[in-house]
């Protein structure tokens, strides 16, 4: 394995290969912040009295959790733009290309995906407080808002945490799907190094390692997130 | 309600009618993988080279019209084609029944196809080129002589090809009864044959043979006879277009013919493949 190939600068791929990875991490960080969002909305719905509302997280969680992610990227790139411009062309008479954003649209449905998990995590957690506690808050007087970040948030942090990581490292991975739209992240970058030095072991064995720094890094921070949000919590 | 019905008709022409109006191709988009050399690939520093970027480049001079190559995953490549994001592939893609019927094509740039390649120290070694290529497509008298020439140096002896290759139906379809086929799950498997003189010539690509005989492993092989491509080689390499903009694949094709007339396109194929992998004109 010849790694001054992996240099920095215009004369290696350590440079081209270190930007796809940060861009991997941009990604995953976006949508995975998206995904949290989404959980959070769906979860509440799924909580909440209203059965249209359940219907609809229900709908939501079954079908993105039923396909596979790379169909969700074809249906929202070539779908998506598809329509988009049959809308523009027949109402507003706009015929030019509407060129979606990359790293948008890769965020978006690396994100939709993640939702879909995390709303089934978090409704988990939730439901794993007691009600006993709810229950005593009220019964101690204190107002709704203060019982959801008092009692409700800590506790179901605590909770969700644990599937929330393995949430985060499936966002990570999935990544690697959207380099099918063009977006150059880790893979891309790995299959044009390979493709265009001949040496595809250099480049994938670069990518799995990338892969793996930024999965055990995370995975650091998820274990010290875990520890804070058990402090107070007696573990035997 | 008659202005409501007004308004939804008039909407629906609209979007049924589509441009109506024929397209001034001043400018385009042209994608290539990037991952594929020596035909597209980037340097060290991310630069799109190659021979592809080097002939589109070429082409468009040629068409008169500005041009911005783009990189595109291959695995997206004719999906964000069809959906406008560029109005030309130009990747190494070969021109088969399958993609035409979502696309159309230029004509072919590229031959494809193979060639049959002997130990240098084997008595057929030297057998005379008339016709340096030929296209299986329409054979003409002289590249016909060429099929002949090989069936005679090649008669009673025993060839090699790797099975379940266009190269096998060459060999079952063209060469004649009296020359054995022997098939080999690999061509390193039919390489160290050939070496050992288990079969007199093997027929592989172009694209294969060109470097390998460049190497330490190849050095004692030589080809003979033309280079053969089209028929049962496939149609060659061409630029895959939207079937809509016709017009754009036509004038690629006036482009690349002028290419291969004028030695322009041998040239930059032997810079970047080591030989003139182009069709003929």
């Amino acid at each position: 394995m010849d790694l001054t190939i992996l240099g920095w600068g215009d004369t290696g791929w350590g440079d081209e290969m270190f930007y796809g990875a940060l861009m991997t991490l941009a990604v995953a960080a976006c949508a995975y912040a998206l995904g949290i969002a989404i959980g959070t909305g769906f979860a509440a719905m799924k909580l909440s009295g209203s059965v249209s509302l359940r219907v609809v997280a229900d709908l939501y969680t079954t079908v993105v959790r039923g396909i596979p992610e790379l169909l969700i990227i074809y249906l929202v790139f070539f779908g998506g733009g598809s329509v988009l411009r049959w809308v523009a062309k027949g109402i507003f008479g706009y015929g030019e290309f509407i060129d979606l954003p990359l790293f948008v649209t890769g965020m978006v449905c690396i994100g939709v995906s993640a939702g879909a998990y995390a709303t089934e995590v978090i409704r988990g957690a939730v439901l794993a407080v007691p009600v006993g506690q709810i229950e005593a808050a009220r019964a101690i007087g204190m107002s709704k808002s203060k019982r959801f970040w008092r009692i409700l948030v800590p506790q179901v942090a605590r909770y969700a945490l644990p599937g929330l990581g393995n949430v985060w490292q499936l966002t990570l991975k999935e990544t690697s799907l959207i380099s099918v739209i063009g977006l150059v992240e880790i893979m891309r970058q790995a299959t044009v190094g390979a493709g265009s030095t001949k040496e595809p072991f250099t480049f994938y064995i670069t990518a799995f390692v990338l892969y793996l720094c930024l999965a055990s890094l995370s995975n650091r921070g998820f274990i010290r997130a875990e520890v804070w949000a058990n402090r107070g919590v007696r573990t035997t | 309600m008659k202005t409501k019905l007004t308004i939804v008709a008039a909407l629906a022409a609209a979007v049924l009618a589509g441009p109506a109006v024929a397209k001034d191709y001043k400018s385009i988009t042209i994608a290539t993988e990037g991952a594929y050399k020596p035909w597209n690939f980037k340097d060290a520093s991310g630069k799109l080279v190659g021979f592809e970027i080097d002939f589109a480049e070429e082409l468009c001079k040629r068409m008169g019209i500005k041009c911005k190559i783009v990189e595109q995953a291959w695995d997206g490549i004719i999906p964000s084609l069809k959906a406008g994001k560029y109005d030309a592939i130009i990747a190494g893609m070969s021109i088969t029944e399958k993609r035409k019927k979502v696309i159309t094509f230029s004509r072919d740039y590229l031959a494809g196809g193979g060639s049959f390649a002997v130990m240098k120290s084997s008595p057929i070694a030297g057998l005379k080129v008339m016709v340096s290529k030929v296209n299986l497509k329409d054979i003409s008298a002289a590249e016909q002589g060429e099929i002949d020439a090989l069936n005679k140096a090649l008669a009673g002896k025993t060839i090699g090809v790797q099975t379940a290759t266009t190269h096998e139906n060459f060999v079952r379809k063209y060469l004649s009864k009296d020359i054995k086929i022997r098939t080999y799950d690999t061509q390193e498997n039919l390489d160290l044959d050939l070496e050992a003189g288990r079969v007199d010539a093997a027929l592989a690509s172009m694209n294969y043979w060109v470097p390998l005989l460049k190497t330490d492993k190849g050095k004692d092989f030589s080809l003979l006879g033309p280079h053969l491509s089209g028929g049962v080689f496939g149609d060659g390499t061409g630029s895959g277009i939207r079937k809509e903009d016709q017009k754009l694949a036509d004038m690629m094709s006036k482009a690349i013919t002028s290419t291969l007339k004028d030695g322009s396109c041998a040239t930059m194929a032997t810079k970047w493949f080591g030989y003139d992998a182009c069709s003929q004109p």
